[in-house]
């Protein structure tokens, strides 16, 4: 029972949700952020700070984002569960299936 | 140096130390429970007091800040001794007891320990630049206004506690400015609209870039965010445009910097204390035993495979762990609680 990235956030990455997470899961990629789901503790704070609505309880998806329940877990097969985004900094790339291609600057 | 002598001392007022020190009182047992946030109620009270709980035994809906405020009813049938405030530090083993130190050097004797402490202790997100002047001016909490009295002062956040900083500290420092990376503030209305009529200079959105000083902080440079980025664009921009370019970057003179920047939990402490972890998670067996001699551990913090981190699972876990550790409080208390209805 986490939170959950959209795609909304792509390009945008404005990181309110970073600066509300009380247990530091919300990890930079390339284009968009990603909730570790071991991490979360599913306390709800960031969902609301968010400005382009991309956060959602993974029981709240629109079915249109459902895949980003899968795409935020696999983001982090290569990285575990490192206990906190500031150790991290920006990881330079984003899960296949969540950005289009292209795109960005 | 305070020192007690209990039968089992808790670390962490979350739901499930609360209801674990209840439990502990239903037993017969002397109860200490430690904190260091200064409020009971762990996660509920810190992250979510107002947020509608529905999957709490008995309860089809209650507000955290409600269901907290119970159980704090509810542990003081066993007369706790509460030391809020007092983070836990050090863990010492005994060969009938173990010891815990707090940060304020009380000391707790007890003959076991359970240990509920969630995600761990809340510390002060740190500022990302100008680290190095922490108590040499950059502090986190204010602790006697008079401290700030005369100076210039640079509050750095946008929520409750960076407005209620700015606004206290007007009337004693000799200027007060507050730093946010966002153009809204996440404080309340009110109090957002006593700062706009203040003398508080209000710089947003802007952040910390440094802070200098010789020994003691005596400036902070701060940055309009998206300044770097917009450079770019400024090129070959009317002469209009220089002002501008000219606040992207500001030196204000300061000899207190508060960074209110909000709490992260860490485990913290627990973790040097040689206890069996996996994933920042303390491992237990099916008693709610720890790889330590009378050490216990439930709720959040507690792992085993096929964990669910619930409140109501928290509860489940301490009553567990209260009758499994009764027995090396007292050889003539089993396992076996009895039911508390036969108590009346």
């Amino acid at each position: 029972m986490v939170y959950v990235v959209t795609d909304a956030c792509v390009d945008v990455q404005d990181r309110s949700c970073v600066e509300e997470c009380p247990v530091d899961c919300i990890y930079e990629g390339d284009r968009m952020m990603y909730i570790q789901p071991d991490e979360c503790v599913d306390c709800g704070r960031c969902e609301p700070v968010c400005p382009v609505t991309s956060i959602f309880h993974e029981d709240d998806l629109p079915p249109e984002a459902a895949r980003f329940a899968g795409i935020n877990a696999e983001f982090f097969a290569d990285l575990g569960s490192p206990g906190g985004a500031r150790k991290v900094g920006r990881v330079g790339s984003d899960h296949p299936a969540a950005v289009p291609p292209g795109g960005g600057s | 140096m305070t020192a007690y002598d209990v039968d089992l001392v808790i670390v962490g007022a979350g739901p499930s130390g609360l209801y674990g020190a209840y439990y502990a009182g239903f037993r017969g047992m002397s109860v200490a429970v430690i904190d260091s946030l200064p409020e009971p109620g762990g996660q509920i009270s810190a992250l979510y007091p107002e947020k509608e709980i529905f999957d709490v035994a008995g309860f089809p809906a209650v507000k955290g800040q409600r269901l907290v405020d119970e159980l704090v009813a509810q542990a003081a049938q066993a007369n706790p001794v509460l030391l809020l405030g007092e983070g836990a530090v050090e863990l010492r083993h005994h060969e009938d007891s173990v010891e815990v130190v707090t940060d304020a050097g009380t000391v707790v004797r007890a003959k076991a320990m359970l240990l509920t402490g969630g995600i761990g202790t809340f510390t002060p997100r740190e500022l990302p630049v100008g680290e190095d002047y922490l108590g040499r001016g950059l502090r986190y909490f204010v602790r006697r206004l008079d401290e700030a009295a005369g100076h210039d002062v640079v509050v750095v956040g946008g929520g409750d506690s960076a407005v209620d900083w700015a606004l206290a500290l007007e009337p004693l420092a000799r200027s007060v400015t507050l730093v946010h990376r966002r153009p809204a503030f996440r404080a309340h209305e009110r109090s957002v609209a006593t700062l706009r009529s203040s003398s508080v200079r209000v710089l947003t959105p802007y952040e910390v870039a440094g802070i200098g000083g010789e020994h003691l902080v005596d400036e902070v440079v701060v940055e309009r965010v998206g300044a770097t980025s917009r450079v770019g664009v400024a090129d070959g921009a009317g002469e209009g445009e220089r002002e501008d370019d000219r606040d992207d970057r500001l030196t204000l003179p300061a000899q207190t910097v508060v960074a209110a920047l909000g709490f992260i939990a860490d485990l913290g402490p627990v973790q040097k204390w040689g206890l069996e972890l996996r994933r920042r998670h303390v491992l237990v067996d099916r008693s709610m035993r720890t790889n330590l001699p009378r050490v216990f551990a439930a709720g959040d913090i507690s792992d085993y495979d096929g964990k669910v981190r619930l409140i109501s699972v928290g509860f489940g876990e301490a009553a567990a762990a209260v009758n499994n550790l009764a027995p090396l409080v007292n050889p003539a208390l089993g396992t076996a609680p009895g039911h508390s209805s036969d108590a009346a």
